[in-house]
């Protein structure tokens, strides 16, 4: 696993008073921050990737917050979103919560309960960049087995013996045996169950 | 047999006829006794029984002393016969001159004896009827007859005359006579000349015979005639007949053609009509089949044809040729065809023609959405509806004209009766109109129209001729605009509801930005406080944050204090206030109808101008209007805008409604901010107005009405007095 970057707490909202105030209050716990007064000027920072979370403010003057959030999957920026406005209602928190928001927060808000979903949103930041490392290194293991172990590999996985796999793909046991051991090895996979788990994961998560 | 001796007087007696015998002896005794002659006629028996008739004559002889009667008989049975007969052919001649006349006389034949010798010339009667004259018997010199010839024909008569006698020919000749009462008659004369033994004509006998109405009924024919092929020449129209025509089908239809169908066919008439063959050859290729088709089911049904066919001449010209014809039956039986042959080129490229101009015409009409139409608006009778003016009702033109009702029954209800109205008055009247009118087309949508109408004085009361199109498109953008301009007027003056109510959302959202800042920064500052040891620098950066939100949120609530109290910048001019109120009431005028209530101004005159901002003004006058509005929205009512001086020369305008009225604390705390009895109100709209209206030196109060509703009143001071 690479080490993670420092996490930095990214806030856009068009009113200069307000972002200056919660990049103060972030920074004075010890997180970096950054703020934009537009989203279209936090797409230009580089680079985007950079582990963090956003501080949105659901009213801004171009593109509203929740249609920002909608902008940011559709090109496949996963940064976890803490929503602030100034007057919210329950339908448009439900909305941005549904979408996948961390928090929905009322201005003002008290510092503790914002602070509180920044830590939330950085943890859920990062146990997700973990995993898509671990599905990296998975996809990077199983990208060094040759033809003939990812087939005798995928049917292990399913559940049939080696005698089954060497009928099934008319060679020998023994060198179903060989193939087997070597994917095992390759994969890093101390236990048939262990191998099941990754293939698993290569499965249901591809690479970025 | 003669016989010598005597016979004795009963033999003599026996040989006389029996009726005749008395009378003889009669006779002679009579002349016995008279001594004078006997004379009778008799009639004598012969031995075989055969009469003869006798004529004796008796004398008496006296001498020798004895009386002698000694006389003659002549037989005379002969004479008597020849006379008889001669009685008889006299008799005959009589008869037949009596026949010959009568017979002259029906048939106009006059008979004439020119005696050549004495020169000189006898008429019969008739020929004296001919001439006009009283028959006379003694005969007429030769001058006088030449007299009696038209003078024009006299030498043409005498030459022919003439030359019969030196040919001894017959004579033959028509020429013109002169009746004394000046008439002029023709008579066809013959004349026969008559030779004695020498062979020298001595007499002409001849007939005249009057032809003067056969001479006139030929002209009259000739004439018909001529009329008949000139009025075919001049019309382009020929006439033709066939006898076989659907009765054998064959090349040779026994065509009759007049000398017009030759011309319109380019044929030459010397050549005779064409066969079937040959007369098919001239039609146009195209229309040919369609032709033989028709001549066909001529030939089959023997029903009547109308057709018009494109013809090609010897020479190439292209004709348009229509032709009808007819079957003749006489008594039942069929008799052929017969029919007319009309050159109709001219008609028919005048009819191309304006078929072009009217698709042209239509094209146009349906391009800008006119029509164009023509009807009796009083019979409710409809002469003319082109294809685009039912286009805009939605109907069909192509099933026919339209009942003038299918129209009219489009016109929506609400709209119907004004435009009876109008119709009515401009109809009595004789006058044009121009309205504009909404309908339900047959596809349901609603459109407005606007119908032009002239009325036609050259024509029957209630007959007009006009156009109708569709202004639905420039209502809609009227409507826009006028919702634009309404649109922009509300704007302009911040002052509808729900203006109010965005501004207040504004504002708070404004308020609220820097307030929440303060709190964040404030809680910043706390924690760079709580750091050990506490980071100074940036608390003290918080804090000047802090300070500058505080004011930011102090900033935009005196800017909303300043707009409540003077409204938006003021530019205070010379201002009318029934201009001001004019102008609203247009404005308002729609809602208000919308509504059900109606605008009535109840203005003083002389009203002093004010020196004010025309704005502000219109913001206190809509927020009144519109209260009154609003309190008759569910009832409709009357709202009436009044306006008075006052004896300090103030004027003071009431907006009163009849809606449903004030309640007496609502009285107290009407003018109160954030005070509304109304679901969306914002309770700013009374504060607002009373802001503007002191900010003049005015006042501004609600009184309850004697009867339903309330009035609003204000004073505003005149521009003399003015300068607050």
């Amino acid at each position: 696993m690479k080490p993670a970057a420092v996490p930095t707490v990214f806030i856009v909202d068009d009113d200069r008073g307000m972002r200056q105030a919660v990049q103060d209050l972030v920074e004075s716990v010890g997180l970096r921050a950054e703020s934009f007064a537009t989203g279209e000027e936090f797409l230009s920072r580089q680079p985007t990737s950079d582990p963090g979370c956003l501080v949105l403010d659901v009213r801004l003057p171009q593109m509203s917050g929740l249609d920002f959030q909608r902008r940011l999957t559709d090109i496949g920026i996963q940064v976890p979103i803490i929503f602030i406005t100034a007057h919210g209602d329950v339908p448009m928190s439900v909305r941005a919560l549904k979408s996948g928001a961390v928090e929905f927060l009322t201005k003002p808000f008290r510092d503790q309960d914002l602070l509180d979903a920044i830590h939330q949103a950085l943890q859920r930041d990062r146990a997700a960049r973990e995993q898509q490392a671990e599905v990296h290194e998975l996809h990077g293991r199983y990208k060094a087995l040759t033809t003939r172990e990812r087939e005798v590999m995928e049917l292990v996985v399913s559940g049939m013996l080696n005698k089954q796999i060497a009928s099934e793909i008319g060679i020998s046991e023994a060198t179903v045996k060989i193939h087997r051991g070597n994917a095992m090895q390759k994969m890093q996979a101390g236990s048939l169950i262990e191998l099941v788990r990754i293939a698993d994961k290569i499965k249901h998560i591809p690479p970025k | 047999m003669p016989q010598v001796g005597s016979f004795d007087i009963a033999k003599v007696s026996e040989a006389i006829h029996p009726d005749d015998r008395e009378a003889v002896f009669r006779t002679a005794d009579e002349a016995i006794r008279s001594g004078t002659r006997a004379d009778c006629e008799h009639r004598l028996i012969r031995p075989d029984g055969e009469i003869r008739v006798v004529h004796s004559l008796g004398d008496l002889n006296n001498s020798e002393g004895r009386t002698q009667m000694f006389g003659t008989t002549q037989d005379i049975t002969d004479r008597r016969r020849a006379e008889e007969e001669r009685q008889v052919l006299y008799r005959e001649l009589q008869e037949s001159r009596v026949s010959l006349e009568e017979a002259e006389r029906l048939a106009h034949v006059g008979s004439w004896v020119w005696d050549l010798e004495k020169n000189h010339v006898t008429y019969s009667d008739e020929y004296y009827r001919i001439f006009g004259l009283v028959p006379r018997k003694d005969p007429l010199d030769i001058a006088t007859v030449r007299e009696m010839i038209h003078p024009e024909d006299r030498g043409y008569v005498f030459r022919t005359a003439e030359d019969a006698i030196r040919s001894g020919e017959r004579a033959e000749c028509e020429h013109r006579i002169l009746r004394p009462s000046g008439e002029i008659r023709i008579v066809h004369s013959l004349g026969d000349l008559k030779k004695d033994a020498s062979g020298r004509p001595y007499q002409m006998f001849g007939v005249s015979q009057d032809i003067t109405d056969r001479k006139l009924a030929e002209q009259a024919l000739r004439r018909s005639q001529f009329y008949l092929r000139e009025g075919e020449r001049l019309a382009h129209i020929g006439s033709w007949a066939s006898k076989y025509l659907g009765t054998r089908w064959s090349e040779d239809l026994d065509i009759y053609w007049s000398d017009e169908v030759y011309k319109i066919f380019g044929f030459d008439p010397k050549n005779g009509p064409p066969s079937l063959q040959q007369f098919l050859a001239a039609v146009h290729p195209q229309d040919r089949a369609s032709l033989t088709e028709t001549m066909k089911m001529l030939h089959e049904q023997h029903c009547n044809c109308d057709v018009t066919n494109r013809i090609v001449r010897p020479d190439g010209e292209i004709r348009y040729v229509r032709c009808v014809g007819i079957p003749v039956v006489e008594n039942g039986v069929f008799q052929g065809f017969h029919g007319t042959t009309m050159d109709v080129t001219e008609q028919e490229l005048l009819t191309q023609e304006l078929r072009r101009e009217q698709a042209y015409l239509a094209e146009a009409q349906s391009l800008t959405h006119v029509g164009s139409w023509a009807c009796n608006l009083a019979t409710r009778e409809i002469f003319h509806s082109s294809d685009e003016n039912a286009r805009l009702y939605g109907f069909d033109s192509s099933q026919g004209p339209l009942p003038f009702d299918l129209f009219y029954a489009t016109i929506l209800p609400e709209d119907e009766r004004i435009i009876r109205t109008k119709l009515e008055n401009a109809t009595s009247a004789g006058a044009d109109y121009d309205v504009d009118f909404r309908i339900r087309r047959t596809d349901g949508a609603i459109r407005f129209l606007r119908g032009i109408g002239h009325h036609n004085p050259a024509q029957e009361a209630g007959e007009y001729f006009g156009i109708t199109m569709d202004i639905t498109d420039r209502k809609r953008a009227e409507e826009e605009s006028e919702r634009l301009r309404q649109l922009e007027a509300d704007l302009a003056h911040i002052n509808r509801v729900n203006m109010m109510g965005e501004l207040a959302a504004a504002l708070a959202h404004e308020i609220k930005q820097p307030i929440a800042a303060s709190i964040t920064s404030a809680n910043a500052l706390l924690r760079w406080l709580a750091h050990d040891p506490p980071d100074l620098e940036r608390a003290r950066a918080t804090a000047a944050r802090i300070e500058q939100d505080g004011n930011r949120a102090a900033e935009v609530i005196n800017s909303l204090q300043s707009f409540y109290r003077t409204g938006i910048p003021t530019n205070r001019q010379s201002v009318d206030l029934k201009e001001i109120i004019g102008e609203m009431t247009v404005l308002l005028r729609a809602e208000a109808e919308r509504n059900s209530i109606a605008i009535r101004q109840q203005l003083s005159a002389g009203m002093p101008t004010l020196f004010a901002s025309r704005v502000q003004l219109h913001q206190v006058l809509m927020n009144l209007m519109l209260n009154a509005i609003e309190a008759m929205k569910d009832t409709g009512g009357e709202m009436t805008i009044n306006t008075q001086v006052d004896p300090n020369g103030r004027l003071v305008t009431s907006v009163s409604d009849t809606g449903v009225g004030l309640t007496a604390e609502n009285i107290e705390r009407i003018f109160d901010p954030f005070h509304t009895t109304k679901p969306q109100g914002t309770g700013m709209g009374l504060t607002i107005t009373r802001s503007i209206v002191e900010s003049y030196g005015g006042r501004v109060w609600a009184t309850a009405n004697q009867g339903a509703g309330a009035t609003f009143h204000f004073t505003l001071p005149g521009e003399t007095e003015g300068h607050v």
